[in-house]
């Protein structure tokens, strides 16, 4: 920032680190914006689509050298408004636009301009709906809008002026639950303005000349009681969850008091009950704690480490004739993250993976147990069983993700006492829509409408390699060649996966679609894999692209168009 | 969309769920005006709040609910998302109130509203 005489002017590199420096400080704190989400906004992480928003937004201004604060901000704007992931990047967008307007054609801008970006922005926002909800990220962006202009009519620097906006925009955060019923409710404030704060408090950092560190210990600014909602961390210690009748605190004195003792805390409730859920090493304490505040019922204990070790297996006791082992990749049980499957949801979810990547995938979507693929994706009736009788809840959905396995699961779900629908995926991809599908709030035959029907929003291309020549569709194929198939029908053949990519995508109306995500397999390299999408975005510029390790065997790649 | 319970019966007209619809579509963000259905000379008109409602075309087959909107959008938003984001909070708002399964929520982008200083 070129500090020239009596004002300081803020040029387009200074305007590119300070949004930088909020990008960074926002997605260190993305984990911690996606833990406030509250239902039913569809919208499930925001503080991942705010985040890589404003990524994609800083990534489309390439080199800020030498470029003019306006064009920086035009920058910032088109590729907000093209990376605009979810509800909350899409107002995030709205948000950057308006800043970037009012930056006109100018080199450089003052703390007026700033000013009056901020309450530009703040009326773009607002313009964006028909019906604007008070409570939530447009209030907070308005509130400190009206701050900084505050600032600016008693003669202060831009610091001074983001100063009064940040501290107005906590301030407006803390008001949000009073505005909106559900976010008292659920003892939150909004996810959105927590992420908007995140965000002023990087670019202020950064005009203060203070270094912004991603910082790995994360606090939330403002204090809510609740702790990380950090799934990877909880493998061990104990899950803990109980009702008090009659409690005799407050619910947010309880949660004040528990926030200390654990982490992944939820506290809901009223005068009559609260449900305590905590993750912690030490659940002796939390349970004294509970007794001295009322009558505990529907108390769960739950050693993580115990699951885990146990779903990881060395149970080897299903080899079957033909000596395979079946390997259960270790996978993390996310059990009541914040953000995960809660365990206020009555029905849990069986996935079946191949490859620790996807594996992975369905786990962090929500899936409470991922059941392995193995060689030839076919897990035994009783290794589904298992894994419908190890959930917490009665209800269960199985996503086969294989059409050798929907039998199995059939069958698996008629031998378990337990309360079972299988939903006929017959792709990876498939049960990834279906799950993604998935509505924490509805009951097992509403889930399983919804997921049937996400499932079959997905085109999955498949490309493997023929193990024997043959004559199929149409097609002749040659042992060793690679084949392509899409939605389980062989429909393409050729000497290398891209060429058989190319061929199937040919195959669809591109136009209807919008994102590709390919997992690669066992067999290929990330670099390989890399190229293959490089070489797809050349033919298919329009279109988005998402790597991703799958690690399956047998296919090289599985691909799903939506 | 009748309903027979022992006192006598439940009917939910959809004008009704027309309404319930359009409240959605009201806070849904990048949705800054419906137009009627049926859109004359070619020329969307956005209707006033009042009658928002209009911009929803509800159908029943068998049992299951069809939704269509007729919508205008802000123009600088990610009109994928925000389609998606109004069908969601639609299905959602008429399930909730009216305990009846949406089949499918089709969004018709009928005109993008640029604003006055683009």
């Amino acid at each position: 920032m070129s500090q020239g005489g009596d004002r300081e002017l803020i040029g387009g590199q200074a305007l590119y680190n300070a949004l930088k420096a909020g990008s960074v400080w926002l997605q260190s704190h993305v984990a911690e914006v996606n833990a406030l989400n509250v239902f039913p906004v569809p919208d499930g992480d925001t503080g991942t689509n705010m985040s890589l928003t404003l990524r994609a937004a800083l990534d489309e201004v390439g080199s800020p050298q030498g470029l003019s604060v306006s064009e920086v901000g035009r920058r910032i704007s088109h590729g907000a408004l093209m990376g605009a992931r979810g509800n909350s990047g899409v107002i995030l967008s709205q948000i950057l636009r308006g800043f970037a307007r009012a930056l006109d054609d100018k080199q450089a801008v003052t703390e007026q301009d700033v000013a009056l970006g901020l309450t530009a922005a703040s009326e773009t926002a607002y313009k964006g709906v028909m019906k604007p909800v008070e409570g939530t990220i447009l209030t907070v962006m308005r509130e400190a809008a009206e701050a900084a202009q505050g600032a600016i009519s008693v003669g202060g620097d831009v610091c001074a002026v983001l100063t009064a906006a940040l501290s107005e925009a906590k301030a407006s955060l803390l008001r949000t639950p009073e505005l909106l019923p559900v976010l008292k409710e659920a003892g939150v404030v909004d996810a959105g303005g927590q992420g908007l704060v995140r965000v002023l408090e990087g670019i202020l950092s950064y005009v203060r000349g203070d270094a912004v560190v991603a910082d790995a210990e994360a606090k939330p600014a403002v204090e809510t009681g609740h702790g990380h909602a950090d799934a990877a961390e909880e493998e061990y210690g104990f899950d803990v969850q109980f009702i008090i009748h009659s409690p005799a605190k407050s619910v947010d004195l309880l949660r004040e008091d528990l926030s200390v003792m654990g982490d992944s805390l939820l506290v809901v409730g009223d005068e009559q009950a609260v449900k305590v859920h905590i993750h912690s090493e030490h659940p002796g304490p939390i349970l004294e704690y509970g007794i001295q505040q009322g009558t505990l019922s529907t108390i769960i204990l739950e050693n993580m480490q115990v699951q885990y070790r146990e779903f990881v297996g060395t149970d080897h006791s299903d080899e079957g004739a033909s000596g395979q082992i079946d390997v259960r990749y270790p996978v993390d049980r996310i059990r009541a993250s914040l953000s995960g499957a809660s365990p206020l949801a009555d029905v849990s979810v069986v996935a079946v993976a191949s490859g620790p990547g996807l594996a992975q995938v369905f786990s962090s979507l929500g899936a409470e147990a991922v059941v392995a693929g193995g060689q030839t994706m076919n897990p035994s009736t009783q290794d589904l069983v298992s894994a419908i009788e190890s959930v917490a809840n009665d209800s269960v959905l199985i996503l086969p993700n294989n059409g050798n396995i929907i039998l199995t699961a059939q069958q698996a779900s008629e031998i378990t006492s337990r309360q079972v629908r299988v939903v006929p995926t017959r792709t990876m991809p498939q049960g990834i829509a279906a799950l993604l599908g998935f509505n924490y709030q509805a009951g097992l035959e509403e889930n399983y409408e919804a997921m049937l029907e996400s499932s079959q929003q997905v085109e999955t291309l498949e490309v493997t390699q023929a193990v024997r020549s043959v004559q199929v569709n149409g097609l002749a194929v040659d042992e060793g060649q690679f084949i392509g198939l899409l939605n389980d029908d062989l429909r393409a053949a050729g000497d290398t996966p891209l060429a058989v990519v190319k061929a199937l995508l040919g195959e669809m109306d591109m136009d209807e679609y919008e994102i590709i995500s390919v997992y690669y397999g066992s067999g290929v390299t990330q670099e390989e894999a890399s190229s293959l999408c490089e070489a797809l975005g050349d033919v298919y510029p329009n279109l988005e692209y998402e790597l991703l390790d799958g690690g399956q065997p047998h296919y090289h790649y599985i691909i799903s168009a939506e | 969309m009748s309903e027979e319970t022992t006192l006598g019966t439940i009917q939910v007209s959809p004008r009704a769920i027309a309404s319930i619809a359009a409240r959605a579509v009201l806070t849904s963000y990048g949705v800054v005006g419906m137009a009627p259905a049926t859109v004359r000379d070619g020329i969307a008109e956005i209707l006033n709040l009042e009658n928002v409602y209009r911009g929803v075309d509800v159908q029943v087959v068998d049992g299951q609910v069809v939704i269509d909107l007729y919508v205008v959008v802000e123009y600088g938003t990610r009109i994928s998302v925000v389609a998606h984001n109004m069908m969601e909070s639609v299905k959602f708002a008429v399930e909730q109130a009216l305990a009846m399964r949406v089949a499918e929520v089709n969004v018709h982008v009928q005109g993008v509203r640029v604003s006055d200083d683009d």
